[in-house]
């Protein structure tokens, strides 16, 4: 069974070809079948596939499809190589995909449909949905090339696939402006963290001749510890790119523009996490470079540092949760700095969970509000949408990590004692996710007291049907008992955590700090306690905006960058390169003009000339000339 | 019949009928003496062929000279249609009229 | 000298002569006339240099066919007495000088490369039947190719001569000339 490997990339490709080529044709239910189906499919089999696999002990299988091409002694093959890593990843692309997919049958077909979308013709409405289901299925496509290639050129093909679909998808609703200059932003951001990564790769090409991971890894004990550090940095740099890290993290809350189920899919579950792929896959290296591998933990701490407290700013509902999500990947980006590997990719994928499970909640909280995105213009709907508001409840929990009974526990347990444990100063980084722990509980209470509790500021109209319920379902299962088949199957799978024990002070404290978060969140954000004078004061206010702007990361970049970038180009609109070919091309036409002056069009004046030739041609072989 | 004759001698005949034909080419302008002057010159181009193959006592030389008559057939077929058109769309047989194609 | 090559020396002055008086000539019809001469006696010199086939050939097609043609075309264009003097102004003294020097320069080269050597030829007749033999043999794609050419010419000369007969049918009052 494990031949059928190929399909699971196969049948999204599928979905996305029949859907680009009908171009908006065919009948919207059988948009809504074939986008989500192929996932579905494709899902069902990397299950069999995964439990074939698992049975057959064997530590790794590849399927070699073919050579994509054979230059010299460089012949990289398309090959899928599953292990239990790449295993993980497909379960939760198709996985959790597919129950976003579904979702999106109902959430597109309603999003299209309201008077105020800006694709509300219905020709172009009809387009959208189909255009939108393909553009989901290439991305599935490209997420599992990225993680199933066995060659780093393979992973940097679904690398950039998934930067192209990331961006189309942003930009999805591109007749506003704004969301063209957002789906540019995050293109160019990640653009500058995958140069970074193409140069690791050229350079690790450089050193051990190949790309091809398996093999690159076992030779990699023959890199020097400076070029290893070298590779791991620039392999860094790419992954902070895709997976919006300090400091090229300014990318995601603009990325928020696309449609809320891009934003659960690409931007919270799959895309943002191929960065932890990328680092768990070449841990070989970062295990040769201690350097690389304590600027992978830094940049972690301070991405989760930085964004959470960001978040405590926000009034976007969707903005919250991309800089939450940022957060979260923070402390996987930890996990693998402190050597915590498997919980890395254990948090990783009950973060999919239930950050999938959050983004679709609020995807149908703001559907029900026609398109209100500010938290506070919400409030008291916990009535009114009540499956909504228990996901996000349920999601909620296991975002801050409540104890014994959400995932999110489990893994971010597993990552803050193992940091604890790691080094002479691990327990810095577990006091910096701790606190962030706790601020994210802060937040996450603010977001969950502001919408959901308190007076009616707008009549919801909830059009959910089972479709769209359902994966809510799932996903809050999923978020609740995805803890227990972490413990059981991912140990299993990656190697159980070796962490300091649960009776240890640091590990109550780690479970009880949350708790305080959300004490104090529910007492301040409810009313109860009043700190509105810290708030107004002078120096609340401007920390209160410099948290609202994201730490003034955009601010920095836009007079570092753009602003010197676009006086640089006004200053060079004649170009000083085209300077030369402009030149090129007057030499030419001067040459034209003095040949045109030959061309009289008068025969008796060519013939001369021809005999002129003639004589030449003659003076030069009797060697007179 | 045929006798030896030094090449060298047909050659120069063929070379003067030549030039003569390229002197009427360069100076005359009306269209139909230019024609002519070129039906000289192939003509001349014919009588080195010939020589060479008498040379050798071959029908090799002979042959070319047939293609050159299918040229010169074709050639003046053509050539006296454009004169037609020429002095129909100009209203003169001055070739120096026809420079529509000056750079 | 050889009195047998004058059977050579004779048709090619005449040759030579008659061809400097087609050039020369500034009336088309007499030109024509000099121009059968100096192609009859070019296939005089033919048949001297052992090629009767050829000769016969010249006089068939270059005398016969090609000339012809040039007259009917001196018949439609209508060339008569103005354009005689039309030539003389167009034909002044001084357009000779360039083209002359050219063409005796050229003539001095070649004179420098042909003079010196004597290389007589066969004297042997290569009759039809050597050259249909020949021409049907190893010739026969060239062959094929000729048959192509002037098919070409046939159907571009069809082609412009009816336009010029249909344009001159609705304009009669039109000569072309003049």
């Amino acid at each position: 069974m494990q031949d059928l490997l190929w399909l699971i990339p196969a049948l999204p490709l599928l979905g996305f070809l029949v859907l680009f080529a009908t171009e908006g044709r065919l009948p919207d239910k059988m948009v809504g079948v074939i986008g989500a189906g192929s996932v579905g499919l494709a899902a069902l089999v990397a299950l069999v596939v995964g439990l074939d696999f698992h049975q057959s002990g064997q530590p790794s299988y590849a399927q070699n499809l073919w050579t994509w091409m054979a230059v010299g002694g460089f012949a990289p093959a398309v090959t899928l190589y599953l292990d239990d890593l790449s295993l993980v990843m497909t379960g939760v692309i198709t996985g959790v995909g597919f129950l976003i997919h579904v979702f999106a049958t109902g959430y597109m077909w309603q999003d299209l449909d309201e008077p105020s979308s800006r694709d509300a013709a219905p020709k172009a409405r009809k387009e959208g949905y189909s255009r939108f289901f393909a553009y989901m299925n290439l991305f599935v496509f490209a997420m599992l090339m990225l993680v199933l290639g066995d060659n780093l050129l393979t992973l940097f093909l679904g690398w950039e696939g998934v930067g192209l679909c990331s961006y189309l998808l942003i930009g999805f609703y591109h007749r506003d402006a704004a969301n063209g200059y957002a789906a540019r932003k995050a293109f160019v951001v990640t653009r500058v963290g995958d140069t970074l990564m193409a140069l690791g790769l050229f350079l690790l090409f450089r050193e051990i001749g190949t790309l091809e991971i398996q093999s690159a890894l076992a030779k990699a004990g023959e890199l020097d510890a400076g070029m290893a550090t070298a590779i791991g940095l620039l392999l860094l740099g790419g992954a902070v790119g895709k997976s919006a890290q300090v400091p090229l993290q300014t990318w995601l809350p603009d990325a928020m523009a696309g449609p809320t189920p891009v934003s659960a899919l690409i931007h919270a579950a799959t895309m943002v996490t191929a960065g932890v792929y990328l680092i768990a896959r070449m841990k070989g290296i970062y295990a040769l470079s201690e350097t690389a591998q304590l600027a992978v933990a830094v940049v972690g701490l301070a991405t989760l540092f930085i964004s959470s407290f960001t978040a405590l700013a926000q009034t976007d509902i969707k903005r919250i949760l991309a800089y939450s999500t940022m957060s979260q990947i923070g402390y996987m980006f930890m996990a693998l700095g402190v050597g915590a590997w498997s919980a890395a990719i254990f948090h990783l994928m009950t973060h999919a969970f239930f950050k999938a499970l959050l983004f679709l909640a609020s995807g149908s909280v703001i559907l029900a509000l026609h398109h209100e995105q500010d938290i506070f213009k919400m409030g008291g709907l916990w009535r009114k949408l009540p499956v909504p508001f228990y996901s996000m409840l349920i999601g909620s929990g296991a975002l801050v990590a409540l104890p014994w009974v959400t995932s999110g526990f489990f893994s971010k347990d597993a990552i803050l004692l193992t940091a604890y444990g790691h080094g002479e100063y691990g327990w810095l980084f577990w006091l910096g996710g701790v606190a962030a722990a706790t601020m994210t509980a802060l937040y996450t209470t603010r977001m969950m007291v502001v919408a959901f509790f308190g007076e009616t500021k707008i009549e919801p109209h909830d059009r959910s049907r089972i479709n769209m319920w359902g994966p809510l379902a799932v996903l809050s299962a999923l978020s609740v008992f995805g803890g227990y088949l972490g413990i059981g199957i991912l140990d299993d799978l990656l190697g159980a955590v070796d962490h300091i024990p649960h009776s240890h002070p640091a590990a109550i404290a780690t479970m009880l700090l949350p708790l305080l978060g959300i004490l104090v969140g529910v007492f301040v954000f409810s009313g109860r306690l009043d700190i509105r004078a810290l708030v107004d004061s002078s120096l609340g206010d401007a920390l209160r905006r410099f948290w609202h702007s994201g730490w003034a990361f955009d601010w920095v970049y836009d007079h570092a960058f753009v602003k010197p970038f676009v006086w640089a180009a006004r200053v060079n609109k004649a170009d000083a390169v085209d300077f030369v070919y402009r030149a090129v091309a007057a030499v030419t036409r001067g040459f034209y003009h003095i040949g045109a002056l030959t061309q009289t069009g008068r025969l008796r004046w060519y013939a001369a000339n021809m005999t002129i030739g003639l004589i030449l041609m003659f003076l030069i072989v009797l060697e007179m000339l | 019949m045929a006798i030896a004759v030094p090449i060298e001698y047909v050659l120069g005949v063929a070379m003067l009928l030549f030039l003569l034909g390229l002197l009427g080419v360069l100076v005359r302008r009306n269209v139909m003496f230019l024609l002519m002057s070129l039906e000289v010159m192939m003509n001349a181009a014919g009588l080195a062929f010939i020589a060479a193959g008498a040379r050798w006592g071959v029908p090799d030389g002979q042959i070319m000279f047939m293609f050159i008559l299918a040229l010169a057939a074709a050639e003046v077929a053509v050539a006296l249609g454009l004169v037609l058109q020429i002095s129909r769309r100009f209203g003169t047989l001055d070739i120096d009229a026809a420079n529509e194609l000056s750079g | 000298m050889n009195a047998d090559l004058l059977l050579f020396w004779i048709p090619a002055a005449v040759a030579v002569v008659s061809t400097f008086l087609v050039v020369t000539r500034k009336n088309a019809s007499h030109a024509l006339v000099y121009l059968v001469v100096s192609l009859l006696s070019v296939a005089v010199i033919f048949f001297v240099l052992g090629a009767p086939f050829a000769a016969a050939l010249e006089v068939v097609i270059y005398a016969g066919a090609i000339v012809v043609l040039f007259l009917f075309v001196v018949m439609m264009l209508n060339l008569g007495r103005s354009s005689v003097l039309r030539e003389s102004r167009w034909l002044q003294p001084g357009m000779w000088i360039g083209p002359g020097i050219l063409v005796v320069v050229l003539f001095l080269s070649m004179v420098y490369v042909l003079a010196g050597s004597v290389h007589e030829t066969k004297g042997v007749m290569v009759g039809p039947d050597a050259v249909g033999r020949s021409l049907f043999g190893p010739y026969l794609l060239a062959v094929e190719l000729a048959g192509f050419l002037l098919l070409a010419a046939l159907v571009g000369a069809y082609h412009l001569g009816r336009r010029y007969l249909e344009e001159r049918r609705e304009t009669p009052a039109g000569s072309g000339d003049d």
